[in-house]
């Protein structure tokens, strides 16, 4: 699996996950079938390599282990992601915030509002237990790339 | 059957009334306040406040009498030989900070060895590994066998190799197993080892007798026994107690202090530098005072019996990986979902107001040994009831079922 191949299925994924799974979210639906959604959801992006989930993009700061790669376009001045999680659940609630994200330019990055945007999905309460779920984390390691 | 009567037990606790739609099992991080400790708190701010030996003044004098009263407490509880030996600490981590910078500067020397085991909790690892390097001194670890109890083969080898200190946790935060302390202790001082045992889980399941058994320290955090945050202890026999170089320097704990020298005060002072935590003090010996009304032995069986309901339920859910052991467990059971990772689990039983913790457990090379990510932590108190661990076994139940859908 090459840098190239990972960010191409992380685009198409998000497609799909903006397209299908947001939506359905929006719904009212029981807890039960919320995580069964979120855990779908997460499973659509694909999984990083073993091989290449070195330390040096593993995100600090979580209960359970995530990576995150990063790729700035220079030519378009947009950057781009791939992440990955060992939980289920935190890799399905990773996905829907790249999926507010990935794409972006740095402006746009700094003006985003993400907590709006989960409000939106009902997802409320999942980005203030994000210290837990390592949401913040991920975040703050997003920031951090675009800063380099 | 025990003849303990949880749910008269459980009345003492205020937290269960405030927050009924929660089932509480993270024991092992911390226990809830029985109303008895709430209202010394309250009690002392409101109406006893006041500094310890410090003023001229009459209400300096009665706090003093509380705090040395809740001294007095504590080392009856413990079965200390004097007052003296109790030094208040703000927790394990800090007794255990305490004893080791203490010990290295003076009992230590390079080339010595410490041993601990691998079942540790990290405050009674990286205490230690702090000065290490510095002093020159080796950690050695007693490893596991296969079925994760402590090797005692190897550590009568280890032992070979005469430690200076032997240092063991009493039970096991992260698996519930209970040391078989009494003779692991014994035969750390034949070797001639100093001995100490990080009774931060252990005071909840046993209450010790620091004569009997063979141990030169002993330390544990109020707050695991119903006591307030902020305040544990660091019980030492006297004259090693008196070996101590203090960790802290500051008011009460010097006799005399010139710019270029100071000599220490007496014990317990001169191990209890600045203004401590008076009213944590009184708080742990009112939980003391609390829990000595209950037997001991009853509630220990209670806890077995919460066990042993947990253990059955366990067995019609399928894929359950459980790592602690049954037998000789003190309250704590550690399990996964197989093939799930522990942070999905406990999101889900949050999700159905279960608290319990998962990762690991700040026993990190424990869960390296074990090659296993992390674990899901249930803990148990004698304020549990039985028809919480059902409840907790159908939130188990549901989060395995939505985890494999
Ligand atoms: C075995 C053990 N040792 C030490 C500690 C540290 O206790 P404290 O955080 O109260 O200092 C704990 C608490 O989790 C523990 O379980």
């Amino acid at each position: 699996m090459t840098m190239e191949q990972l960010l191409s299925d992380t685009a198409t994924a998000l497609a799909a996950i903006r397209q299908q799974d947001l939506p359905q979210l929006q719904q009212p639906l029981d807890w039960q079938s919320k995580y069964r959604l979120l855990m779908q959801l997460g499973k659509k992006l694909p999984a990083i390599p073993e091989k290449m989930r070195q330390n040096e993009w593993l995100v600090r700061g979580c209960e359970s282990r995530a990576w995150l790669l990063h790729y700035h376009d220079n030519t378009v001045g947009k950057h781009y992601f791939v992440l990955d999680s060992e939980a289920r659940i935190v890799k399905g609630l990773l996905a829907i915030m790249l999926s507010f994200v990935n794409g972006l330019s740095q402006q746009e990055l700094k003006q985003l509002d993400l907590q709006r945007a989960f409000d939106a999905l009902n997802l409320k309460p999942y980005l203030s237990q994000s210290r837990s779920n390592g949401l913040n984390a991920m975040l703050n390691h997003i920031r951090h790339c675009l800063n380099e | 059957m025990s003849d303990f009567n949880a749910a008269a037990f459980r009345q003492h606790f205020p937290f269960f009334a405030a927050q009924p739609d929660w089932i509480y099992l993270d024991n092992a991080a911390t226990t809830h306040k029985p109303f008895a400790v709430l209202e010394t708190l309250d009690h002392f701010y409101r109406q006893q406040n006041s500094n310890v030996h410090r003023g001229a003044h009459k209400l300096s004098q009665m706090a003093t009498i509380l705090y040395e009263e809740a001294r007095s407490c504590i080392q009856q509880y413990v079965n200390a030989a004097e007052p003296a030996e109790i030094i208040f600490t703000s927790g394990t981590t800090a007794a255990l900070n305490q004893l080791a910078f203490g010990l290295m500067h003076t009992v230590l020397k390079p080339g010595d060895r410490i041993l601990i085991s691998a079942l540790e909790h990290h405050a009674n690892i990286v205490s230690w590994q702090l000065h290490c390097q510095r002093f020159g001194v080796i950690l050695d670890v007693i490893p596991l066998d296969s079925q994760l109890q402590l090797d005692q083969s190897a550590f009568e080898q280890l032992l070979t190799l005469h430690p200076k200190v032997v240092s063991l946790t009493q039970v096991s935060n992260a698996l519930g197993t209970v040391l078989p302390l009494a003779s692991m202790l014994q035969a750390a001082k034949a070797a001639g080892a100093i001995t100490v045992v990080d009774g931060a889980q252990g005071i909840v399941w046993d209450k010790p007798d620091l004569q009997q058994l063979a141990a030169d320290f002993y330390c544990f955090s109020g707050h695991k026994l119903y006591g307030p945050t902020g305040i544990g202890v660091l019980y030492g026999k006297r004259a090693l107690l008196e070996r101590l170089t203090p960790l802290l320097g500051g008011g009460e704990m010097i006799e005399q202090v010139s710019f270029s020298h100071s000599s220490f005060n007496h014990l317990p002072a001169r191990l209890e530098a600045g203004t401590p935590h008076i009213a944590g003090a009184l708080g742990l010996a009112a939980a003391i005072r609390f829990i000595s009304q209950f037997d001991v032995s009853q509630i220990k069986s209670y806890k077995r019996l919460l066990l042993k309901t947990f253990h059955d339920g366990l067995q019609h859910i399928p894929g359950i990986v459980v790592l602690s052991p049954w037998q000789d467990n003190a309250g704590i059971v550690t399990l996964n979902l197989q093939g799930e990772h522990s942070a999905d689990v406990a999101t889900l039983l949050n999700e159905q107001r279960i608290a319990v913790r998962a990762g690991r457990h700040c026993a990190m090379p424990l869960f390296d040994l074990m090659a296993t990510a992390g674990a899901v932590r249930f803990a148990f108190a004698p304020y549990n009831q039985i028809s919480e661990v059902e409840q907790c076994l159908k939130a188990l139940t549901q989060a395995a079922e939505i985890l494999a859908s």
